[in-house]
């Protein structure tokens, strides 16, 4: 009896945890973003009044602001774009070398895993910074260009979009090495051998062999890359310029600038909705084209 | 027949510090059926791998037709090679790994033509659609020699071929394979380390071990006269009895009796090998022992294995294997353990081992 009581606790825990930190505060963050804002603390008003009897008091004036203000929605846009860029850029340093990591001998495999993961171990804040070391006007990187003469004063490397998207190919690199690399560990080598047996050169094996037989690992590193970047915050506030406007910023400073809870709230929502949709029907059709392809 | 259409010319290779062939040589010739045979770490597998293009070898050349394709990547090569895994590919359906190695040089007709042609000839043509995994293990095997023969290749590499399929299926693999190799004369070198399937494959095979190549024969001279001790024992069931000169005949202390050998020997100790088929058993009521090429003993263990019956008969010091065809249909024929009896061979069944 006890142990049928553990069994389903154990089984339902995944949804708990799920219901506690993911629909309850989606729920009130939904609940914020339909309520009307005032000055105050907090910024708006109760969705049920029971002043003169019970009245709901809601507005989707929120959503129409900023659905009609391309402001929001350009910034949303900009991300969409660094996300995928970024992920683009992940995926093409990532993939030879967790290839490279999946197919060397024992040891140098573990100590190349050890070396994708070290940087976890210091602050994330620290390694955004230290590329805006390495890339300012007297950093590092200016100075070795002027030395070997390639450029006669120092170029603007910091403050740009160039620069949001060194820093984020750079952080989440190991997020999309590890499953990448979890996945081609997997990987059958004489799959390869045969392909090259049969008058496929390297480049033709890649595209025929390795690449449609990886798709289940890219498919799971892109996504551990792109979503996180969407909503990036800190990278492009430290190392962006004026330039582009990113959905993290403008969400920050709608929340703590603007204090326009409703609005913030309104924006993240969305932003989640138009993020996760998407994702989850590509999963589903995903998922049962895999399921036809057997791999 | 080209008796030099694949030389195999002083192949060394080594890991590491570990020798893994040593300075091989060896003639192939067109439409031959060639065996590599030898246990785990012989290295025929790599020198197979080294054929295949898929090592370099340290030192040696490898000439096909007359071409050196000592450098030539895999790609390169016009030969092709079957994984003992089959390494078909699990998002490619039947039809399309058949298909994988000619895509590219033949237009779409003529790669269905030759698919059909190719899955006629091994009757697979009712799995074309299906997925790899819906395959079972003799379909995969098919569908891994398809994939190679479709390409025409003037050597085909067979890496344990039946290995993976189950006895009953690899008996049949095997006269499959020796029918279809003998029809489309391709030539055939493949590796294992199973001596029945090296002998019933082979045209001609050579016994690997430890890097080097101890004997390179047909099956029945390698079995019937082989060279070494080694090669003996592997090939086969063997009784190796030690003898040494004593006058003008040669003793064998383990037995106890004298030999009688129809050719001089250089060394005055060696050892002869029998093999137990070559020994005639018969009750000790029929036959007076005699001093030479016989002897009697005691049955210690018996198998009946149907077509044969193996015995175990202890003389004096030494345990010597018999087999004896079951010629006469009545079960009591066989004898029982326990028994006394005389065993008899030919002196030409007599084989020296010289090294």
């Amino acid at each position: 009896m006890k142990n049928k009581l553990f069994e389903k606790y154990f089984v339902f825990s995944p949804y708990f945890w799920l219901v506690l930190f993911f629909f309850i505060p989606l729920a009130i963050i939904f609940k914020i973003s339909i309520s009307v804002s005032e000055w105050g603390m907090p910024p708006y008003q109760d969705i049920f009044l029971f002043d003169n009897g019970f009245k709901i008091n809601t507005t989707f004036e929120n959503y129409v602001y900023i659905f009609s203000d391309y402001y929001y929605i350009g910034s949303f846009v900009n991300s969409l774009i660094l996300a995928l860029i970024s992920t683009f850029f992940c995926l093409l340093i990532g993939f030879p070398l967790a290839f490279y990591i999946a197919t060397s001998n024992i040891r140098l495999r573990n100590i190349l895993l050890v070396l994708v993961v070290i940087p976890f171990w210091s602050s994330f804040l620290l390694r955004v910074y230290a590329w805006k070391i390495i890339l300012q006007n007297n950093g590092i990187l200016n100075v070795i260009l002027l030395n070997l003469g390639i450029t006669s004063e120092p170029l603007q490397l910091l403050y740009n979009q160039y620069a949001v998207i060194i820093g984020i190919v750079y952080t989440y690199l190991p997020l999309m090495i590890l499953p990448l690399y979890g996945y081609l560990n997997k990987f059958d080598l004489n799959l390869i051998e045969a392909s090259k047996d049969l008058g496929l050169n390297r480049f033709k094996t890649f595209f025929k062999v390795i690449l449609p037989l990886s798709v289940p690992g890219i498919v799971a590193g892109s996504l551990l890359v792109f979503i996180p970047v969407v909503g990036e915050f800190i990278i492009p506030e430290m190392l962006g310029g004026s330039d582009r406007l990113y959905y993290g910023k403008i969400l920050w400073e709608e929340f703590f600038v603007n204090r326009n809870w409703p609005g913030a709230s309104a924006l993240a929502f969305s932003g989640i909705i138009i993020l996760v949709l998407p994702i989850v029907i590509f999963q589903i059709l995903y998922s049962r084209w895999s399921e036809k392809n057997e791999i | 027949m080209d008796n030099n259409f694949l030389l195999i010319e002083n192949i060394s290779k080594s890991f590491g510090d570990n020798k893994v062939l040593e300075n091989i040589n060896l003639n192939i010739s067109k439409s031959e059926f060639f065996g590599l045979l030898g246990s785990s770490g012989s290295g025929k597998t790599t020198l197979l791998r080294i054929l295949g293009g898929f090592e370099k070898p340290d030192t040696g050349r490898v000439i096909l037709d007359g071409m050196d394709i000592t450098n030539l990547e895999p790609f390169e090569r016009p030969l092709n090679y079957m994984f003992q895994s089959y390494a078909l590919f699990p998002h490619l359906n039947v039809f399309n790994n058949l298909a994988f190695g000619i895509k590219e040089n033949f237009t779409q007709k003529e790669i269905e033509i030759n698919v059909r042609n190719i899955a006629e000839l091994l009757s697979i043509e009712h799995l074309l659609n299906r997925r790899i995994k819906q395959l079972s293990g003799g379909e995969q095997q098919r569908v891994a020699l398809g994939r190679c023969l479709i390409k025409k290749p003037k050597l085909l590499l067979l890496d344990e071929p039946l290995a993976a399929l189950d006895k009953k299926l690899r008996s049949k693999t095997q006269l499959e394979l020796t029918t279809l190799q003998k029809k489309l004369k391709i030539t055939f070198v493949f590796v294992t380390h199973d001596q029945e399937e090296a002998m019933s494959l082979s045209d001609r095979m050579a016994i690997m071990k430890n890097g080097l190549i101890l004997e390179c024969s047909s099956p029945e001279e390698i079995y019937e006269n082989p060279k070494s001790l080694y090669t003996a024992n592997f090939i086969g069931i063997a009784n190796i009895i030690e003898i040494y000169k004593k006058d003008e005949n040669f003793y064998s202390d383990d037995l106890g009796i004298n030999f009688k050998l129809n050719k001089e020997l250089k060394n005055t100790k060696t050892n002869i090998l029998l093999r137990p088929e070559k020994i005639k058993i018969q009750s000790i009521n029929n036959l007076k022992t005699s001093s030479f090429n016989s002897f009697s003993g005691e049955i210690l263990e018996k198998s009946y294995l149907g077509s044969f019956t193996r015995y175990e008969i202890k003389i004096k010091n030494m345990i010597i294997s018999v087999l004896d065809q079951n010629f006469n249909s009545n079960s009591n024929y066989n004898f029982p353990k326990g028994e006394k009896v005389i065993c008899t061979w030919e002196s030409e069944s007599i084989k020296v081992l010289e090294d």
